[in-house]
Order: structure tokens, then sequence, then C-alpha cells
């Protein structure tokens, strides 16, 4: 009778489960996941050490800050460590619809410079990370598919692929597929898994340390991007976060690189 | 009490112990494995290829593999795109990375005030004017012009770098797919070791597939052609069929593999270990042609207490100088020098016991000898004008041979010694072909890398590595020199403007180089430094890509660059396969000088045990002298040089030649002891022994002469050589030794038995 009761018990939970996630639509977890991080505009300090293969570690410490202003998300950062690239500053301009902007100002020669790349999904400061990982992924670039539910850290997680929709997403992003584990309750997601485009695995994204910030968002403090390929480590650590940043927008001009 | 001799008496065993022992030997044959990669070969702890690990180690340099892609103009459209579509299915395999091309190469540029990064290629250009533009500006990309496109726009570079996950055959093949994958009007040349050693791998099998069969069947043709008679034919045939099992055999047995040396050893046991067996017959068909009624069994006999003691001489002596190769200190050559020295002595030992088993069981054949009938053969006729050409004059035939000697002999100054081991493929292979165009368009084919130490910002360092670049390449041969030094100029370019102090030049200031790094990194991929620098900035590798043709050349490279830099006191070692390259030649050069040493030594004892004279060990290597001191000088003359294979030709020919000299010496002794006078010595020796030496001769320059049909052309040389230098060994031990023996009329000629016939 027992066991009979058991059974009885599993069935409803699976039954459960499984209707609770067909009623959740894996898009728009997608985007309640990405709704869930405070990125935009904000102030912070953080320490990016990149590890190559052998282990051997580089560290840059740097102020960040980034705020949208129209359609433009504006972007500065400045280092502070090491000290032969302290000052060193990048001030990137972000639109929507056309290319990036970028300047950059080098203390050592005390000049400010624009730079014009047509270089593509490329890897932020020299480490796994892509530029693209800094800000809010396209919820429109992707096709959504949950395919299992699996516990990380004790937290219940949707297990969703999504694929690009298109030739020229597939380009851009650089992948041909990525498995995201979200939290099933506050849609935060901790680990994201790259495929590259033989439907390889290319890259592991472990997400962690999240606090919660102003405005009933969260923001993750640690961040490691690990390239399974050719085994080099990249690790992001915040040290200070502040949400929705004061800076005027001429803060966010060139002239104020050297500032 | 059986009087028959032990291998009468045994001969049951023996045929049956043979038998075993030629099944037993095929079975190893099937674990025979082939090892094309010379540089396996060598010992671990030589300095060049400890170098070079550490270079491979630091920058991640592994195996290059450049495919060149050459058409009317790189440029058009089409070739564009095949390059586009080569490179990035290239990448997509994920074990050639990192892969430059046009496709990757960036083109970074300052232009009104402003840091431009843009891909060399950023569409396909549309029309003539278009296309006039991408050259322009890539004329104006030092990290790409004469890089990865030649001067003239006609041939263009992939690179890939081989991770070494795949074996070379496959590799090849994912290669050869993706390029047939994109066809196109271009020929795409392809070069780097992984496809040289896949190539000689496939061409080894296929060389014995090949030369095997043929030179077996030559073989057979010789002995029927020289016997006529079945039991002539397949008696020595077995023999020799039996020591090529053995002696394949004991390769895998003693855990070595097959190199291209190997292609060698059959065919040096085809045409070697018939030698003694081919007496053997010879002198039963003479028997039984001067005495039709004596038994098969009286006839084994008499061959065998007649032919033992010369047979065994002659079998020794190619033996010890064979085992000279022992001493080489290439593994390939010393194997060679084991494995054909022990298939010769089965060969020898099969003859002295196989054969006359065998024979003493099967009946006599018809008459084939006609003692009459030879002398109207050419080589009768030759021997006679020697002869008479001797008796009138030695000292003009001593005069002539110094004059031969010398003027021979002064090509050895001009003799050189390969530094590479491209020409293990013929000159129109694909794989030279993409060198010629790497020396001809491009920096060189060859790659040396010097690695610095310390701390590589210091903008002090990278000044003395820019004016090290200047000054490599002035020097003739050096095609390009790049290192850290020259991108940090290149990125001052894209940071500064041309009107502006710090355009085009290494800043002076520490931070600055940090600087110009830290942004750089931010617009291009990680690993674009990978090779030139480690990732904590203390080692910085200094390429250097250069062309030389031969040892001579490249020591002067190698020269010329560490007068340059080798004075640095950040310089910490130089590396580079070349440098492996060279390395393995001077040892193949080195091997060879203690093969031959040990070669004469050896049958210098050999000669003097045997005629219990000093003067006979001298005298006897003195034709040998003669012919490798003739050959070395031919090569000289003819430019064929010194390689790996070419290096073991003078063991081989000493160990044979050495036999014509010992004939003579026997039959001159012999006569001398019937109470004739030295040149009458001479002559009958050289119209008796004289023809079986010829014969000798010739067969096994006919044996050697299957090397010709090697896919190979260093086996090619190697086949003309060694004809050759048996040539000289013949014409000297039938000239050079008895004008000697009747000028100076040496006394330990005199003291011996009389020899009854020559063999």
């Amino acid at each position: 009778m027992k066991r009979v009761f058991k059974y009885f018990n599993t069935l409803t939970i699976i039954l459960v489960t499984s209707s609770f996630a067909a009623s959740q639509n894996p898009r728009e977890i997608s985007k309640k996941s990405a709704d869930a991080i405070a990125l935009g505009s904000m102030e912070m300090t953080t320490t990016l050490k990149i590890f190559d293969a052998k282990g051997n570690a580089r560290s840059r410490t740097l102020n960040m800050a980034s705020r949208k202003f129209g359609d433009v998300t504006k972007m500065m950062m400045k280092f502070t460590d090491p000290a032969d690239v302290k000052g060193t500053s990048i001030l990137i301009y972000d639109y929507e619809e056309r290319a990036d902007e970028m300047w950059i100002y080098m203390p050592a020669l005390k000049k400010t410079r624009r730079v014009v790349s047509n270089e593509r999904g490329k890897n932020f400061m020299g480490s796994e990370f892509t530029n693209a990982d800094m800000s809010k992924p396209n919820i429109e670039d992707f096709d959504y598919k949950i395919i299992s539910s699996e516990n990380i850290n004790g937290r219940a997680c949707h297990v969703i692929e999504a694929t690009p929709v298109s030739q020229e997403s597939l380009q851009s992003n650089g992948f041909s597929k990525k498995v995201s584990y979200i939290d099933k309750e506050n849609y935060l997601c901790y680990k994201i898994e790259y495929y590259d485009l033989k439907g390889k695995i290319l890259k592991t994204q472990t997400i962690g340390d999240y606090r919660p910030v102003e405005g009933g968002s969260y923001f993750y403090y640690e961040m490691e991007m690990k390239n399974e390929q050719n085994g080099r480590k990249s690790v992001l650590k915040t040290e200070k976060f502040k949400p929705q940043s004061q800076m005027t927008e001429a803060q966010f001009s060139p002239s104020n690189l050297d500032k | 009490m059986d009087k028959r001799s032990f291998v009468l008496r045994n001969r049951k065993l023996i045929i049956v112990l043979t038998l075993l022992l030629a099944a037993v030997a095929t079975v190893p044959l099937f674990s025979l494995k082939i090892n094309p990669d010379l540089e396996s070969y060598l010992p671990d702890n030589i300095e060049s290829r400890i170098n070079n690990n550490k270079v491979g180690e630091m920058f991640g340099t592994k195996e290059p593999i450049v495919v060149i892609l050459s058409t009317e103009d790189v440029l058009a459209p089409q070739t564009l795109e095949r390059i586009d579509n080569l490179t990035s299915s290239f990448l997509d395999m994920g074990i050639l990375s990192p892969v430059q091309s046009l496709s990757t190469a960036k083109n970074i540029r300052s232009e009104d005030g402003m840091m431009l990064v843009d891909p060399v290629i950023e569409s396909y250009p549309q029309d003539d004017d278009e296309i006039e533009e991408l050259r322009e500006s890539i004329r104006q990309n030092d990290l790409a012009y004469k890089l990865l496109v030649s001067e003239d726009f006609k041939n263009t570079m992939i690179l890939l770098n081989s991770d070494l996950s795949v074996k070379d055959a496959e590799l090849m093949n994912m290669i050869d797919s993706v390029i047939n994958l994109y066809p196109g009007s271009e020929e795409v040349l392809i070069n780097g070791q992984p496809y040289l050693r896949g190539e000689a791998n496939e061409k080894i099998s296929k060389d014995i597939m090949i030369l095997l069969p043929l030179g077996l069947l030559l073989m057979l043709i010789f002995f029927w052609i020289s016997f006529r008679e079945f039991k002539g034919v397949i008696l020595p045939f077995g023999v020799v069929l039996i020591s090529i099992a053995i002696s394949m055999s004991l390769i895998p047995l003693l855990g070595w593999e097959l190199s291209i040396i190997g292609v060698l050893i059959p065919i040096m046991m085809i045409a070697i270990a018939n030698n003694y067996g081919v007496h053997f017959i010879a002198r039963y068909q003479e028997l039984n042609a001067t005495d039709p009624n004596t038994t098969m069994e009286e006839i084994v006999e008499e061959a065998l207490s007649y032919l033992k003691r010369p047979v065994v001489i002659c079998g020794l002596t190619t033996i010890v100088g064979i085992l000279g190769l022992t001493v080489h200190i290439l593994l390939p050559a010393s194997q060679m020098g084991v494995v054909s020295a022990i298939g010769i002595a089965i060969a020898l030992l099969l003859s002295l016991t196989f054969i006359p088993a065998l024979l003493s069981f099967l009946k006599k054949g018809a008459l084939h000898f006609h003692p009459d009938g030879e002398s109207r053969s050419l080589i009768a006729k030759m021997l006679n004008s020697i002869g008479k050409l001797l008796a009138r004059h030695p000292k003009r035939v001593l005069a002539g041979f110094a004059i031969l000697f010398l003027a021979t002999a002064s090509g050895i100054a001009a003799m050189g010694v390969a530094s590479d081991f491209n020409n293990i493929l013929p000159a129109k292979h694909p794989f030279n072909k993409s060198i010629d165009i790497a020396n001809s368009e491009f920096g060189g084919s060859k790659l040396m890398t010097a690695v610095f130490e310390g701390d590589i910002k210091d903008p002090g360092l990278l000044k003395r590595m820019e004016h090290y670049e200047s000054e490599l390449v002035k020097v003739n041969g050096i095609g390009s020199a790049t290192s850290i030094a020259k991108i940090i100029r290149k990125m001052s370019t894209a940071l500064n403007d041309p009107n502006e102090e710090g355009y085009n030049k290494i800043p002076d200031d520490r931070d600055a180089v940090a600087q110009y790094v830290e942004l750089y990194s931010m617009n291009g991929d990680p690993a674009d430094f990978e090779q030139f620098v480690d990732f904590d900035y203390t080692k910085a590798a200094m390429t250097i890509q250069f062309n030389a043709e031969g040892m001579r050349d490249l020591e002067r490279v190698i020269a010329s660059v560490d007068n340059i830099i080798g004075d640095d006191p950040a310089l910490s070692f130089t590396g580079g396969y070349s440098l492996v390259e060279k390395e393995m030649s001077e040892s193949i050069v080195r091997g060879q000088y203690y093969s031959l040493l040990f070669a004469f030594v050896a049958i210098f004892i050999l000669l003097a045990i045997i005629f219990k004279s000093i003067s006979a060990g001298l005298l006897g290597s003195l034709p040998l002298l003669f012919a490798v001191v003739c050959t070395f000088g031919f090569m000289g003359w003819s430019g064929i040089k010194l390689d790996i294979v070419t290096a073991l030709l003078s063991s081989v020919s000493i160990g044979l030649g050495v036999d014509f000299t010992i004939h003579m010496f026997w039959r001159m002794k012999s006569e001398i002891a019937s109470g004739r006078e030295y040149r009458d010595a001479a002559v009958t020796a050289l119209k008796t022994a004289g023809r079986g030496i010829t014969i000798n001769a010739l067969s096994v320059m006919l044996g050697f002469s299957i090397l010709f049909f090697s896919s190979f052309p260093i086996i090619k040389s190697f086949a003309l050589l060694i004809i050759l230098s048996l040539l000289f060994c013949l014409v000297s031990s039938l000239l050079l030794v008895p004008a000697i023996c009747v000028t100076f009329k040496p006394g330990f000629l005199k003291n011996g038995k009389r020899y009854e016939k020559s063999v």
C-alpha cells in the first residue's frame, strides 16, 4: 500500500512539474532571466583575472560605469591596477542599430584616440569573455526550447537550449547553441554552456554570488568563463556594485577620459 | 663411421631446420611498422631538440603546415572566396589553430586621428579599381605583405599549426578533403613535416611493394641466364628469400620500425645474399661437366670443401664492412647495419649448409658448363686487354690511377652535406614545389627562433630587438625577422598620427608599451601574440625566416644570426626545426666517419690476419680508399649531397669491394707459389679470378640498380653512387692491385700454398 502511494506521489510530482513547465514558455523564462539582472545602468569596481592553460594568471582591476541615454548605452572603463596601465581608459558607445564607437585614453601618451573596429564578437579585454557577455542578450536572436530540469547548487533549474534564429545571428554570436541553467523560482542563471559551430562544447560560463540590488533585481559578483577547448579561463570578481549610475552624459564623453 | 662431411651427415636436419626457420621468420613480418619520422630517431637529449621543444612549449608553436595557393592574381574575388572558405574550414577542424591567412589578417592603421582595425579583406573587390585599391592597402601592411602574400601577388599562404593530436596520414587526408571541398583554379601546394612524413610513409611501403618483386624477378632472370637449370635458379633464390625474410623480421623483433633507409635492406639482400649460393651452383655445374660420372653427393662434398674458405672469408669481410654502420649515431643506420649483417650471415650459412644439403638429394642436371665458350665473351676480351696493358706498362697504370685519383678527389672540396630532408621527395613533388615558392616568393622555408628573456615591455630590449630585425634581414638568405618589437612598432602607427613623435617607433616609456599592448589586446584575439611573447611578458620569440641551400649555407646564416644577436644579454637560446635538421645532418656526417673508420680498421685487421701480413692489410685497403675517395669526389663534382642515405654507401661498398681484392691476392699468391713471376701471376689472376670478380661485381650492381625504380630521389642517388663505388672497387682491384704487386712485389704473396682455381 505504501509503495502504491509512493508511486502515486511521484506521478503527481511528474505531472505537476511537466504541466508547470508546459505552462512556462522557454522564451519567457529566458527573458525573465535576462531581466532579473541589473545590467544597463550601474557603477562597479571589478577585478578581471585571466588564466592561461598552464594556470598563469594576469590580473586587471578597473572601475566601470554604464548608463543608457536614448538608444545608446555608454560605458566607461578605467584601469586602476597594475601600475603600468593605471589610468588607461576606454569609452564605448553601444548603439542598438549601428556599429559601436570606442575611444581610448593612454596616460603614457596623454592622449585620447578613437578606435574604429569592424572586428566582431571580440574578446573582452583579451579575456575569454566576449563583449556580448558584458551586456544583456538580445532575446529575439534565438529560438528556445526546454530540454530538461536539473539541480544546480541545490536549486531546481530549467535547462533551456537557445539556438540562433538566423545565419546572421549565428555568425555574429559565434556559437551554434547555448544551454542555460535557470533557477525555476527566481530566474537567476547559474551556468551557460556554449557550443561551437560544429556542435562541440566551446565554453562553460558559471555565474554566482548573486546579491539583490535596489529595485528588486540581482547582480552577480562572480563570473567565470572557461574555454573547454584551449584550457584558458577568465574570472570576473566584482568588489563594489551600485545600480543606477548617477554620472551625467557629459561625463561619458571622450574629453572626460583623462579625468 | 660416416666419413661424409657434417653437412651431408645432417642434411635432413638442415633442410628441416631451414624450412622451419623460414616459416617462423615470416610471422614477425606482419607486425612490421613504418616510421618515416627521421627526427624521432635522434636521441631525445640532443640540444637542438630540447630547444625546439622549449620554443614549442613557451609559444604554443606546434608543427607548422603551409598551404600555398598559386594563381595569376590572388586578389581575384573567387580566389579570395576560396581562401575564406578554406580558412574557416581549417579553423573549424579545431586541431590546426592558430590559422593565419589573408582572411584572418588584420589591417591596423591610423587615419584622421583614429585607430582603425579592419580585416584586410573586408569585402571581395568588384572591379579592377577595387582590386588595385586592395593591393595597395596590402602593400602597406607589413604584417601581411610578403608574409601571407608574395610580392607579385601570385601566391598566398594559409599557415596552419598541427596540435599533433592526429596521425600524419589522417591529418593530411582531412586537409585534402577540405581543399577538395572548395575546388578552384588555383594550384594548391602543401609543405610541412606532417605532409613530408605522410608522403614518405606512403612511399616507403609502395617502394618495398614495387622494388622487392622487381628485384626478385631480376634475380630469377639473372640466375636463369647464368645457369639454365631449375636447381641453379631455385636454390640461390630460396636463400635470398629466406635471408630477406629473416633480416626484415628482425626489425620488429628487435623493437624497431622501418625508416626510409629500410627500403635498402631487402634490395641489399637481393644484391648480396645470392653471391655465396651462386658460387656453389657454379662449382657444381663445373664439376658436373668435368667429370660426368661423379655422383651428386661427391660433387657436393668437393664443392663444399673447395668453397668453404674463400666464401666464408668474403662473407666475413662483407659483414664486417656493413657492421661499420652499427657505430653510426643515427639509429636507422645502425639498425640497417645490424639487420643486414645478420641477413648476410644467414645467407652465408645457408649457402654452405642448406644449398649443399638440398642439392645432394637432387638429381644431376644436364651439362651447362662451357669452359671454352667463355674466352670469346666480352668480359674475357676486356680482361685480356687489361692483362696486356698491365704486363707492358704497370707504372703507366699506376700513374693513370694517380691522375684519376687526384682529378676525382679534388671534387671532395665541393662535396656538400644536405641541410634538410626535403630531397627525400622528388624535386617536382608538390612538397618541393611549395618549398621552392616559399624560398623564392616568401621569406624562405626555414625557421629559426631566438628566445629573449627579461622584461619584454622594457623599451631598451624592444629597441635592441628591433635593431636586430633590421640587421638580420640584411643577411643574404634571411627573408624576414619578426618579433613583438615589430608588432609594437606597428601599433604605434595605429595609435599615433604620422606627424606625431611616437609614430612608427617603439615608445621610450615602459608604461606606454604596456598600454599599447593592453589596448591592442582589447581589439584582437588573446592568442594573437601568443607565438611572439609568453603570457607574463618575460619571454619573447624572434622568428627568423630564411632560405639555405646545403650545410655550408646554413652554417653561414646561423653564424650571421649569432654575430648579430649572440651578444645580447637577454638572449636565452635559439631553437627551431632548421637547427634540429642541422644537428641531424651533422650526426650523419659524423656517423659516416665513424662507420668508415670502423670498416677500414676492421678490414685492415682481417686482411692482415688472413694473409698474415701488415702490408696485405695496407695494400688491400688501398682500392677501398681509392673507391671511397673517388666516390666522394664524384659527389662533389656532380652535386649529390651527403645525406641520410648516401652516407651509408661507403660502408656497404667497402664490405663488398674488399672481396674483389681478396680474390686477386689469393689467385696471385697461388700463381706465385706455383713458380710464376709477379707479372705473369698478375696477368693469370686477372684472366681467371678477374672473370669471377667481374661477374660477381656486375650481379651486385645489377641488384642495386633496382633502386633506380625507387620513388625517393635520395635512394636513386644511392643506387648511382653504390654502383659507381663498386665500379671503382672493381677497376682498382683489377688494375691498381696487380699494378702495385707487379711494381712493388710485396712479400706476403710469396709465402703460400698453391691455390687451385679461382672462385
